[in-house]
């Protein structure tokens, strides 16, 4: 045995570089594992553990303001809570800020603590005197409201300004940019001044020792119906709802995350066997001498593991913490755009198992050669020298022979497959980081394209909301006043019954050109006229219709004859959701009341879409909402993209290492041909060109199935993501990639691989001949 | 006859383990000679060799191959004056083990940009290997790899062919055969410089033996190769008859 | 005494004449061994003398006697062929001699005497080359064998000098230091 370790450490230190190697690449992984693990491990169900730690309600209900208080401190009993908080007095509240109008639930509560649904201050303090707010921060971050900002409360007639002194994270609400009506806190002593009488109603909170089922949350529903007033219960949200919505947004962030991390070790497993396999065989000929001395195969196996095992286990010791720490940040900024209020978690049994993992797939990659070493004989070795070596690759150097490409070139390419199974392994850590780039590029770009899709940007410019009290004639004529405005599409909500559909289905009615709002259909065509209508997939599937199929709705009482035209891509609806879109003409007939709520216009070209804001919202101050189109929350989906392309990017890094890695043991392997070569007249350029045309032939192979290997698992991805709202994704939307950019990407790729294959490659070219060749 | 190699005062130190060492050599050679440069190991015979062929500079001294003072020549130089003027032989042969013997014959044509597969069959059919083209260096007999090694060398019709230690692998009926060979080319006009430590192969074809000792030459005998009868030879001759 | 064996042996093979002897004796011997007749005569009166040899018949023509191998003699040259050869190194050449004599006489030019020694052996195994290669072309290949033999010779007579002047070499190189 210490024969094993002495010989083990000596060549460690006379290897030195290839140590350096298996450590930064180590290194490189281990930290890309561990951060990845970590992202997983908090996002695997970062819901369920927020909302465990915050003591969320399993089910928030509403109660008409008429309602006697004190009959509702009886209902937690009733149906069996374990906890519960309230009656709080909420209300609706509109305050304008910076321009914009908003509208939150506003409730009374005096502290955040409590047994049931806490509240985690992210920023500021809880409001301590009547004219102070405390916001959520997902609104706060989506409409940019900053601590200190005054908020005009509209909804009174006595207008009073509240200070916004604190940011919360509830885990009992939507997150803004998912959709919902946030929440607001002001001290119960304000509450008066800031709601009319019969506008306030009273929230419960309850929760219980185990998550109740869907079912059991029905039924309590049921209880609580039948223990107050009728009609007493004006709403209420369970944890499962909440959930669900929670989890649309995070489930596509998790699958890119995992399938990342996979990438990350497969690439790592792919070098480190690599780099092994390189030590072997450049000790090929000591381990004929090993043996000869009297080293038993399991002692010489040993030799090689130890010598791998020593430089991994320290880059996992230095790595595994030091990603653990570095992860945090991106644990933050990953819990900010999830909504939930960050804790700093180390968890150690995470790091021992990335650190078993690491050693434990190094060991593997190690074992592998190392038993081919262990079982060599040592006469054929210490005759031969130098490893066998391998003839495959003919195929390519006839066929870059035949393209008359120049011989540094063809035989560049020889060498790069002349060990087919290290070529293969390259070519993996290729493949894996440009697809991951690749795929990264466009997960962030598709989110992007999404938000921008679900606000027309590019087709429309400016969307004026209107408050009831102002007519859609005077609105319409103000609009269409203005000299910019080029078209003008206006929206209306409605809710139409449909048959099969239990809930009244949310229906968009618009008048004017809404064909070029651009909504995308996944099948069939926009609807034309009367009578027409598109919907989305969850629709038709849920109410078994096809495209051509008519159905019976109805608005108001009044029956409404709709034939399905198209289906159109979605994700406002939701999960499980439905929605229909339809012509102003088919709606009003049945609703004669039918008024848009908000108006998209396009301005004509070259129009100055702030200075027509302006201008809009001072006519009339009060009762328009004027906002330039925008995707909305976009700090979400910078943090995404910071999350996939770094992660990316590391895996680009690891490819690279890779390829030098490959090249660098190439060509110390055949130093004895390079210098061969040298003297029938090769060139220092023309070795330079060699060794680098083995480079880049890799990354360009690797670049060539990466890019629609890629593409294809981009396009995966995003039809989930479509599922998740019931669609199928259209063509269009997969083109996210310009045809250069597809192009440039391997081009990049080779262009760095040589770069990264020329270091060896100066060193090859420097080659001393005399020494190498009169050393045998 | 004209001068095609020359050596000036030519040192030549190595640093370390490396034998071989020069000291002060100066020699020419003539275009059409068959030279031996003999030798012990580590007499700094191969060094001359190394030195005339580009592979390695002097430390002093000046080296001119065809009128080129090699010392004026930049790396790439170099690799393009042995391209063009130098064919050079190993006792290890030195084939690409990844490439055929064909491929490996084509290398330095190819490296010059040059395509002569006709070149490379002639040569593998004069060195008598025209069944080995598509073999690679592995299933190929010692024999058959140095002439491989020699077809490849003469590829690109160098000026001047180096061999060193041509036979030093190769037992000595394939030796014979290989020495054969380049006295061979040498009736046919080529220059060689021989690297041996054998005596024996160094006078079978070279009229002209240059003896290398402690980095110095000792000896630059110009060897006679008249038609003798035998008796002007061996004389065998048992005792006197006696009466 | 591998003049009377050889005679023997030509004899062995059929009976000849003497001049027959002194033909096939220089043939066998490629010329490296030449004899004249008179030893061929006296060479086979001493082994008619000893009973191996014995004539074949009547003096023919011009007073020609054919001589054969007599039972003795084939008994005397199986037993010559079998036995090994012993007895002390032979050194023939003076340069023995005059290596001895240079390291005794002040002056005696050892380097000249081994430098020029050396070029002898050289021009001497491109002779032996040479007659080697000739041999072979002819299908001699037992000559081809013989002149083998003296190439070695003269090669280790060569490393011989060459080790002795790498001596002087060094005991210089010690004495200038």
């Amino acid at each position: 045995m210490t024969a094993v370790l002495v010989k083990a450490f000596r060549d460690l230190r006379r290897r030195r570089l290839q140590a350096v190697v298996v450590f930064v690449t180590t290194l490189l992984a281990v930290g890309t594992g561990t951060i990845a693990l970590t992202l997983i491990a908090q996002t695997s169900d970062p819901y369920q553990t927020a909302f465990e730690a915050q003591k969320g309600a399993h089910l928030v209900v509403d109660f008409d303001g008429k309602v006697d208080p004190g009959a509702l401190a009886g209902t937690p009993a009733a149906i069996g809570a374990s906890a519960f908080a309230g009656p709080y007095r909420a209300t609706d509240m509109q305050f304008q800020s910076g321009g914009h109008k908003y509208t939150v639930t506003t409730i009374a509560r005096d502290n955040p603590g409590g047994d049931v649904g806490q509240l985690r201050i992210t920023g500021g303090r809880w409001p301590s005197s009547s004219n102070e707010i405390a916001l959520t921060r997902s609104f706060a971050d989506l409409n940019h409201v900053s601590l200190g900002d005054r908020l005009r409360v509209l909804s009174v007639p006595q207008a009073s300004i509240l200070t916004v002194v604190g940011v919360v994270v509830d885990i009992d609400e939507l997150r803004a940019d998912v959709g919902g009506q946030q929440h607001a806190w002001v001290i119960e002593s304000a509450f008066a001044s800031l709601t009319t009488k019969g506008a306030s109603f009273y929230q419960m909170d309850y929760r219980f020792s185990s998550d109740p089922t869907s079912a059991q949350l029905q039924a309590h529903l049921d209880t609580l119906r039948a223990s107050v007033p009728p009609d007493s219960i004006t709403g209420s949200i369970s944890y499962i709802f909440a959930r669900t919505v929670f989890h649309i947004s995070t489930e596509i962030l998790t699958g890119v995350l995992v399938a990342f991390s996979v990438f990350a070790l497969a690439a790592t497993a792919a070098i480190v066997a690599n780099l092994v396999t390189g030590i072997v065989i450049s000790a090929y000929r000591e381990i004929g001498i090993m043996k000869a001395v009297g080293f038993t195969p399991t002692q010489v196996i040993g030799v090689f593991v130890l010598q791998i095992l020593v430089p991994t286990a320290t880059a996992s010791v230095i790595g595994i913490p030091a990603a653990m720490v570095l992860s945090q940040p991106l644990l933050a900024s990953n819990s900010q755009a999830l909504g939930l209020a960050y804790q700093p978690t180390y968890s150690p049994l995470l790091g021992l198992l990335a650190l078993a993992g690491a050693l434990l797939i190094v060991t593997i990659a190690a074992l592998l050669p190392a038993f081919r070493a262990g079982r060599l004989k040592p006469a054929i070795v210490i005759a031969n020298a130098a490893a066998p070596r391998g003839h495959s690759g003919r195929w390519l150097r006839r066929l870059a022979s035949q393209a008359r490409l120049p011989r540094s070139v063809v035989l560049g390419l020889g060498d790069a497959t002349a060990r087919p199974v290290r070529a293969l392994l390259t070519l993996l850590a290729v493949v894996l980081g440009v697809a991951t780039v690749v795929v990264a590029l466009g997960e962030t770009r598709t989110f992007n394209e999404i938000y921008s899709y679900e606000g027309h940007i590019g087709k429309v410019d400016v969307v004026v909301a209107k408050s009831p009290a102002l007519a859609d004639a005077d609105t319409t004529k103000l609009i269409n006043s203005q000299p910019e405005t080029g078209r003008v599409v206006a929206q209306a909500f409605a809710n139409i019954t449909a048959h099969g559909i239990a809930d009244p289905v949310n229906t968009l009615t618009f008048r004017g050109d809404s064909a070029s709002l651009g909504y995308l259909l996944t099948s069939g065509r926009w609807f034309s006229g009367p009578g027409e209508v598109v919907a989305n997939g969850g629709f038709l599937q849920d109410a078994h219709l096809n495209v051509g199929d008519s159905f019976t709705g109805s608005v108001n009482g009044a029956a409404l004859k709709l034939r399905i035209v198209g289906v159109v891509y979605d994700f406002t609806s939701g999960p499980g959701g439905h929605i229909l879109m339809l012509d102003w003409t088919t709606l009003a007939a049945g609703v004669p009341d039918l008024f848009p709520s908000s108006y998209m216009v396009t301005l004509k070209s070259g129009s100055n879409v702030d200075a027509y804001v302006r201008r809009l919202a001072a006519a009339q101050p009060d009762l328009l909402d004027v906002q330039a189109a925008s995707t909305g929350n976009t700090a979400f989906l910078s943090v995404i993209a910071v999350v996939l392309l770094g992660i990316a990017g590391l895996i680009a890094l690891i490819a690279i290492a890779g390829i030098f890695n490959t090249v660098l043991l190439n060509t110390r392997e055949r130093l004895r041909d390079t210098a061969t070569l040298k003297t029938l007249g090769m060139s220092p350029r023309q070795v330079i060109a060699m060794v680098a045309t083995s480079g880049g032939f890799l990354a360009l192979l690797g670049g060539l199935i990466a890019v629609p290997a890629g593409v294809a698992l981009y396009r995966v991805l995003f039809d989930q993501l479509s599922a998740l709202g019931g669609n199928t994704t259209p063509p269009s939307f997969y083109d996210v990639f310009a045809t250069w950019e597809l192009i440039a990407i391997p081009i990049v790729g080779v262009a760095v691989a040589i770069a990264a294959a020329t270091i060896p490659g100066r060193w090859a070219a420097r080659t001393n001949v005399v020494e190498v060749l009169h050393a045998e | 006859m004209s001068e095609l190699v020359r050596l000036t005062e030519v040192t030549k130190v190595y640093q370390g383990g490396i034998t071989g060492a020069l000291n002060g050599v100066s020699v020419a050679v003539e275009k059409g000679e068959f030279a031996a440069i003999m030798g012990p190991s580590g007499s700094g015979k191969s060094t001359m060799l190394n030195l005339v062929a580009g592979l390695d500079r002097p430390s002093s001294g000046t080296v001119t191959v065809g009128g080129t003072d090699l010392g004026k020549l930049g790396e790439a130089g170099l690799a393009r004056f042995r391209r063009d003027h130098i064919g050079f032989v190993f006792q290890f042969f030195y084939l690409l083990p990844n490439l055929t013997a064909l491929e490996n014959i084509l290398i330095p044509a190819q490296l010059k940009g040059n395509v002569v597969p006709g070149r490379a069959r002639e040569l593998l059919e004069q060195l008598a290997i025209k069944e080995v083209a598509d073999r690679y260096p592995a299933l190929l007999s010692g024999g058959q790899q140095q002439r491989v090694a020699i077809a490849r060398a003469l590829i690109n019709n160098p000026t001047l062919l180096l061999a060193d230690e041509p036979t030093g692998a190769l037992d000595t009926h394939t030796g014979d055969q290989v020495m054969e060979l380049l006295g061979e080319l040498h009736r046919h006009g080529q220059t060689i410089l021989l690297v041996t430590h054998d005596a024996k192969l160094a006078t079978r074809h070279a009229a002209r033996v240059i003896s290398v000792m402690d980095g110095k030459i000792v000896d630059d005998a110009r060897l006679e190769s008249p038609d003798r009868t035998a008796s002007e030879v061996i004389r065998v001759r048992g005792e006197e008859v006696s009466r | 005494m591998s003049l009377k064996y050889g005679v023997m042996g030509l004899l062995a093979e059929e009976s000849l004449h003497g001049y027959e002897v002194k033909n096939r004796f220089e043939a066998m011997l490629g010329g490296t061994w030449e004899v004249n007749i008179g030893q061929i005569y006296t060479t086979l009166q001493r082994l008619e003398r000893d009973g191996l040899v014995r004539p074949a018949g009547p003096r023919g023509d011009r007073g020609k006697l054919l001589y054969e191998l007599s039972p003795e003699g084939q008994k005397a040259l199986k037993q010559w062929l079998a036995q090994p050869d012993s007895g002390p190194q032979q050194l023939h050449e003076d340069i023995y001699v005059k290596l001895l004599l240079a390291t005794r006489i002040a002056n005696g030019d050892l380097d000249g005497i081994l430098a020029r020694q050396k070029r002898t052996y050289l021009q001497r195994l491109r002779d032996l080359n040479r007659l080697e290669e000739r041999a072979r072309r002819d299908g001699r290949i037992d000559l081809a064998r013989l002149v083998r033999g003296a190439l070695l010779h003269t090669e280790a007579d060569l490393k011989w000098i060459d080790e002795l002047s790498s001596e002087r070499f060094g005991a210089e190189r010690a004495s200038t230091k």
